[in-house]
């Protein structure tokens, strides 16, 4: 008698066999290639206009953060607009990340009650989309950074271990996320207010060494502080960041990714039975 | 997974499956929410419920046979196909399976409405584990299949439920695999589409697959069945020749009605 090509047993609590886990998923990339295309297809984001808005849409915020930013100071100057824009664009891709995330599993049931495959593949074609729709406004940053007429060093390319760990970050947060969506539904209606919530704490409409000494504290509970201002320490003041913020802010990406992924794959059994 | 020419022969097993249960927790709601969570704190009101979806099922499926899986609704005949599938692990026992599975489960492809039939095809096959070039050689079969036409390339919202169901079976059956799992998915497709599939799934069993079929239709079972399963509250209550199945199963709604009077069900 052949070997059984598959088996399937009961699951003891806790994680599948990671590498069999791995190896299905590693398999299985060009879904999440496949998937990104023709959802951003699907979005028309491969049609001029689309890409067009893509950038349109984070330049038009960025104008807007930047007359508030007028109004409430009073003046204003080219670096402070550089530093708006910069942390404003990789805030979207982490609050792009969330949004895209939080319904990836219960928009996937289809494909769950029909299918097996590593669940975690639809967060992490979210967070891919939204890694898509952050690289050209990476590039109309440094585009607006050269017409501002700010000095170009070496220094900035520390900016790129701070989007690696903005992206680990990222995937963290919606994993957890759209796991957390299959149980509590209205997940989905919070998430405006958090993202909302979290724009406010972090240093975007304000540097951080803005903070008084009381309001300092706030740093500490929002992940996102410390990334975005090594940042824009290294993208708009062409500085090497402060490294206890560097390992501040990988401890919470490499903390949410892992408390999220063990969250996600010792659930993502039952998610058939949940949709 | 799925290879054209099969390897098996008749009789090998295809699908073993011992002492299987399953047991799961599923929200009352439709659609739990942390509100309704909060509301209910304290008033003690429950927000799961426990169901035995499968008790101490054995089963083999061999390879050259049909098996219809009959019963009434909520029997488990979904969850025993889930479990065959992968898709839902069971809480006891084991389940074998000796060669690639092609599923065509309640809700068949078209997991997002508002992408093209062709994307959802290659979405649903990449996520079942092929690769892009594997899809390539089978799509225009599939579409072929599907007499879709044109309506291939339209977003699936656009679709009625039976140009839904005639893409979902194209795609299951035209890929090949050694085992395909149907649940319940021949009964939308209007008469001629549904002679079509039941003709595929005969050249399936000549071509020594194995075929795993669930439906109310006892008509369709008797016609291309060499085996029935009746399972009855997860419970497997007899296996055999279809028409003696049937005939038990029939005549057990028959009494089930006059009983569920007496019980007030």
């Amino acid at each position: 008698m052949t070997t059984p090509l598959q088996v399937y047993e009961p699951f003891r609590a806790g994680l599948p066999p990671l590498r069999r886990y791995w190896k299905s998923l590693w398999s299985r990339r060009t879904f999440i290639s496949e998937f990104s295309r023709s959802e951003l297809r699907e979005q028309h984001f491969d049609s001029a206009f689309g890409q067009l808005w893509l950038i349109l849409n984070p330049l038009l915020l960025s104008a807007v953060y930047f007359l508030l930013i007028v109004i409430i100071r009073g003046s204003s100057d080219s670096t402070r607009y550089a530093h708006l824009t910069a942390t404003l664009f990789l805030f979207y891709l982490v609050a792009n990340s969330l949004t895209g995330g939080v319904k990836s599993i219960t928009a996937g049931q289809r494909l769950i009650l029909n299918t097996a495959f590593p669940r975690i593949m639809l967060p992490i074609s979210a967070v891919v989309i939204a890694i898509i729709k952050f690289l050209p406004t990476l590039a109309v940053f440094i585009f607006i950074r050269t017409i501002l007429g700010l000095p170009f060093s070496w220094q900035m390319l520390w900016a790129i271990p701070v989007l690696l760990i903005a992206m680990l970050l990222a995937l963290g947060l919606a994993i957890t996320i759209s796991c957390i969506n299959v149980y509590f539904r209205d997940i989905t209606n919070f998430l405006p207010y958090m993202t909302r919530t979290l724009l406010y704490l972090s240093p975007i409409l304000y540097e951080a060494s803005d903070l008084n000494a009381k309001l300092k504290t706030l740093e500490l509970f929002n992940p996102l502080f410390p990334i975005l201002d090594s940042w824009s320490r290294a993208l708009v003041h062409g500085q090497v960041p402060h490294i206890s913020y560097l390992l501040i802010s990988l401890g919470w990406a490499v903390g949410i990714f892992l408390i999220g992924t063990y969250f996600f794959l010792s659930r993502e059994r039952e998610f058939a039975v949940r949709l | 997974m799925p290879s054209v020419s099969n390897p098996h022969k008749t009789n090998e097993i295809a699908v073993s499956v011992r002492d299987l249960c399953l047991t799961y927790k599923t929200a009352i709601d439709r659609r739990p929410t942390l509100k309704a969570r909060l509301k209910a704190l304290g008033r003690g009101r429950k927000q799961t419920r426990v169901i035995n979806a499968l008790d101490h099922i054995n089963l083999d499926v061999e390879y050259g046979h049909v098996l219809g899986i009959i019963g009434t609704n909520g029997a488990g005949k979904s969850s025993l196909m889930r479990v065959m599938a992968g898709i839902v692990p069971p809480t006891f026992g084991r389940v074998e399976v000796y060669g690639s599975v092609s599923t065509l489960l309640a809700l068949g492809v078209g997991f997002n409405p508002s992408l093209t039939g062709r994307d959802n095809v290659y979405l649903g096959g990449l996520a079942a584990g092929m690769s892009r070039k594997e899809i390539d050689t089978h799509f225009e079969e599939i579409a072929d299949f599907s007499e879709l036409g044109e309506a291939i390339d339209a977003p699936m919202r656009t679709y009625s439920s039976g140009m839904y169901a005639r893409l979902a079976f194209s795609v299951a059956a035209t890929v090949r695999p050694d085992i395909l799992i149907v649940d319940e998915a021949l009964s939308t497709g209007d008469a001629k589409f549904k002679e079509k599939s039941l003709n595929r799934i005969k050249e399936l069993r000549s071509d020594d697959r194995a075929l795993i079929l669930v439906s109310h239709a006892m008509a369709t079972l008797l016609d291309v069945c060499n085996d029935v399963a009746w399972i009855h509250k997860g419970k497997l209550i007899m296996r055999g020749e279809p028409n003696t199945v049937i005939d038990a199963y029939r005549e057990f709604l028959q009494v089930g009605k006059s009983a569920a009077i007496d019980e007030d069900v």
